[in-house]
């Protein structure tokens, strides 16, 4: 009895999963398994519904050519890993900073709390695009910023190489709306007695955001930490509508389009060994991300 | 038992009704054609003429056996990229870019060749005739020719003492310009990035090396070639004495300097630039040739056809195509929606004088000096892709800041290219 009870639970437990299950093979495992498997295959234009594989000699022939040939693609890796780095060490602290700051019961922080998620309302698109009038030399408003120091500047920051990489950068990383929400509704979590203890312990303020508040949201911040230097790896939008990838400024989602939509040869099998990569080094990143905090918050609670 | 009867009769419905979705698409009573005018008439009033002109024919065979579908899409290329790389091909589609070459290959489009020949469409279609020949085959017509030449303020030119027929040349367009910086006035020569890739793709056209290589794929040896290395580093060298503050990856964002405000001498564009003209500046913005009396005109991708329909769904595709070349639709696309059409044996001055706008004649005055130029060549996106325009665009942009060595970033170039054509 108890066994036919146990048993029935079980395929209860699985009747529910099964539509999960069922959509992440469909939707998730069989596409990445597809992209993994092809990444050994002569795929383009010339066998576009029949890829090859290479054999066993020259199954590596796709991976040669992207690291070895194709010129944009460790240019692309190097910008897409430090826009990935910088999604942790500047988006969240600036994010974690704003949940704190509303989190305080001060008059008037519900309507700024409301005005500061406008901007991320707007597509990653129009932000391009605003962001394409802010840098232009004619006028925009960062080349008379830089004309106090420099009177005679009147070049296309979008152009120079480095100014170029930082002006990508500042069109998406301080616009935390989504991750501030996150952490503030985690901040809004902590129970108000830890809160009130800490205050007759006389940690108050800033002390207590530190020792309280911050390592009871470690989970949160892990989490969005994640979301940060993932979507850091992926930019494509601010790539697209700022550079084209000029002035060394291709990252690893830009590359993947212009082999498999831009150019007329359809490489799929070249794009999907980049695709390869770019799913490895996601799966780094959240080993990354889980060992730095596992680390940084175990040297905390020792301190 | 009622329960399970019920989840039956459902199931089955679902099943039918995905079954019967599978086959209504592409059903052999309905041709469906994809286009891109799909913009409301007050934001772009020429894809209104465009549609009334699909509708025409769709009414003109509503009562034949196959109905004609015009369905107006933002992402034609798109669909058409996602069903060839399924080993399928949209019935009939407007192609925005050139005809997918994994759809040639895979013989999913329809060879227009021996149509064009039977009904002496040669002239109908024109400059596809020639370009758009793949091996002997024509797997695309398009109606309006992507038509370039240079438009120029001549109030500016007056100004800084420039005669537009002194541009004999790049090295005299070069000295034109450094004569409209001279002004000091806030004007500039013209909007560079994606503009200088016409002035590569004009510099190579004025050699017949450089024509030669346009029409073909690109090769390891042109990249190498002295021809390619010329056009690259004149571009490059006018574009950094423009300065890279007049550089953009999209000529659009730098339009309005020359339409609208007359702040630019120079505008590398299409003859439909003629719609886009401010009143106020209408006198003075006048067409032109690139230097050495050279026209880019492009057939571009067009109208093609899926391979393997019905007997009548095909007769009526090309049915269609003879429709569209007709001088009577040629006429509608010229002034209706002020594009060079690719009937040759319309009488566009004519047209013009018809239609008595203004805006007309200056177009029909555009494609005429296209049409009859000593030199016309495609775009080299056409031949040589969009991956390696984009990488000689990129490397000119990048040249047009100060200081930039032109010959180091071309060499980087020449290595960007041979692995992308790799």
């Amino acid at each position: 009895m108890k066994n036919k009870l146990s048993r029935r639970r079980k395929a209860f437990i699985m009747a529910f999963l099964a539509p999960t299950l069922i959509a992440f093979c469909v939707f998730y495992l069989y596409p990445i398994l597809t992209v993994f498997l092809t990444s050994f295959c002569k795929w383009d234009y010339t066998n576009i519904t029949n890829p090859e594989f290479f054999g066993w000699k020259e199954m590596w022939s796709n991976y040669d050519y992207i690291f070895n040939i194709y010129p944009y693609f460790w240019e692309a890796l190097k910008n897409s890993a430090v826009w990935a780095l910088l999604g942790v060490v500047v988006q969240i602290p600036i994010a974690t900073l704003i949940a704190l700051a509303f989190s305080r019961k001060v008059k008037g922080i519900k309507t700024i709390r409301n005005i500061y998620i406008i901007p991320n309302m707007i597509s990653s698109a129009a932000m391009g695009m605003i962001f394409l009038q802010l840098y232009s030399p004619l006028y925009g408003v960062v080349n008379p910023v830089i004309q106090n120091f420099d009177k005679g500047f009147s070049e296309n920051i979008l152009l120079l190489k480095g100014p170029a990489f930082w002006a990508i950068t500042g069109a998406y990383i301080f616009f935390t709306g989504t991750t501030t929400l996150m952490i503030l509704g985690n901040v809004m979590a902590v129970p108000e007695e830890i809160r009130e203890a800490a205050m007759l312990d006389g940690v108050s303020g800033i002390k207590q955001d530190w020792y309280i508040t911050i390592p009871m949201i470690k989970g949160t911040l892990k989490t969005v930490s994640i979301l940060a230097a993932t979507s850091g790896f992926l930019l494509y939008n601010e790539v697209f509508f700022l550079t084209k990838g000029a002035a060394g400024t291709y990252s690893i989602s830009y590359v993947i389009r212009e082999l498999a939509i831009t150019s007329p040869r359809t490489q799929f099998g070249r794009a999907n060994a980049v695709a390869v990569i770019q799913i490895l080094a996601g799966m780094l990143i959240i080993v990354a991300v889980n060992i730095i905090y596992s680390i940084s918050f175990k040297k905390n609670r020792k301190a | 038992m009622k329960k399970r009867v019920t989840g039956l009769v459902l199931t089955a419905a679902m099943g039918v009704s995905m079954l019967s979705g599978t086959t209504v698409f592409g059903a052999d009573n309905e041709l469906e054609f994809y286009h891109g005018y799909y913009h409301e008439e007050s934001e772009w009033p020429a894809a209104k003429v465009m549609r009334d002109i699909y509708d025409e024919f769709a009414k003109a065979h509503a009562d034949g056996p196959v109905k004609f579908k015009p369905i107006a899409v933002e992402n034609r290329d798109e669909i058409v990229s996602a069903q060839v790389a399924g080993g399928s091909f949209p019935d009939l589609v407007d192609c925005g870019t050139a005809v997918p070459q994994a759809a040639i290959s895979q013989g999913l489009v329809y060879d227009l060749k021996p149509y064009i020949d039977e009904n002496n469409l040669q002239d109908a279609v024109g400059l596809n005739y020639t370009q758009n020949d793949v091996d002997g085959h024509i797997y695309s017509v398009h109606d309006q020719m992507e038509s370039r030449g240079i438009w120029y303020n001549a109030d500016v030119f007056e100004k800084a003492g420039i005669k537009i027929e002194d541009l004999k040349d790049w090295d005299a367009f070069g000295e034109a310009m450094e004569k409209v910086r001279g002004l000091d006035d806030g004007t500039y020569g013209y909007a560079a990035g994606q503009g200088s890739g016409f002035i590569v793709n004009a510099i190579l056209a004025s050699s017949e090396e450089g024509r030669a290589m346009i029409e073909a794929p690109l090769t390891e040896e042109a990249v190498n070639s002295e021809v390619f290395a010329e056009a690259f580093k004149t571009a490059a060298t006018l574009d950094q004495a423009n300065g890279s503050e007049h550089t953009t990856e999209d000529v659009g964002n730098l339009m309005d300097d020359f339409n609208k405000n007359g702040t630019a001498a120079v505008l590398f564009n299409g003859v439909w630039n003629a719609s886009g003209i401010d009143a106020g500046l209408a006198e003075a913005i006048q067409p032109s040739l690139f230097p050495g009396n050279i026209a880019i005109s492009s057939a571009g991708a067009g109208l093609t056809v899926a391979n393997g329909m019905s007997e009548e769904k095909t007769e009526l595709a090309l049915e269609f195509i003879k429709y569209m070349t007709s001088e009577e639709v040629q006429a509608k696309i010229f002034t209706g929606v002020q594009a060079n059409p690719c009937n040759t044996k319309v009488d566009l001055n004519k047209l013009a004088e018809e239609s008595g706008d203004a805006i007309t004649m200056k177009l029909a005055e555009a494609c005429s000096m296209v049409n009859d130029a000593e030199i016309v060549v495609k775009d080299m996106n056409y031949s040589w892709g969009a991956d390696v325009k984009s990488a000689i665009i990129n490397a000119l942009m990048e040249c047009a800041v100060s200081g930039t060595d032109i010959d180091a970033r071309f060499e980087q170039l020449q290595k960007e290219l041979i692995a992308l054509i790799a």
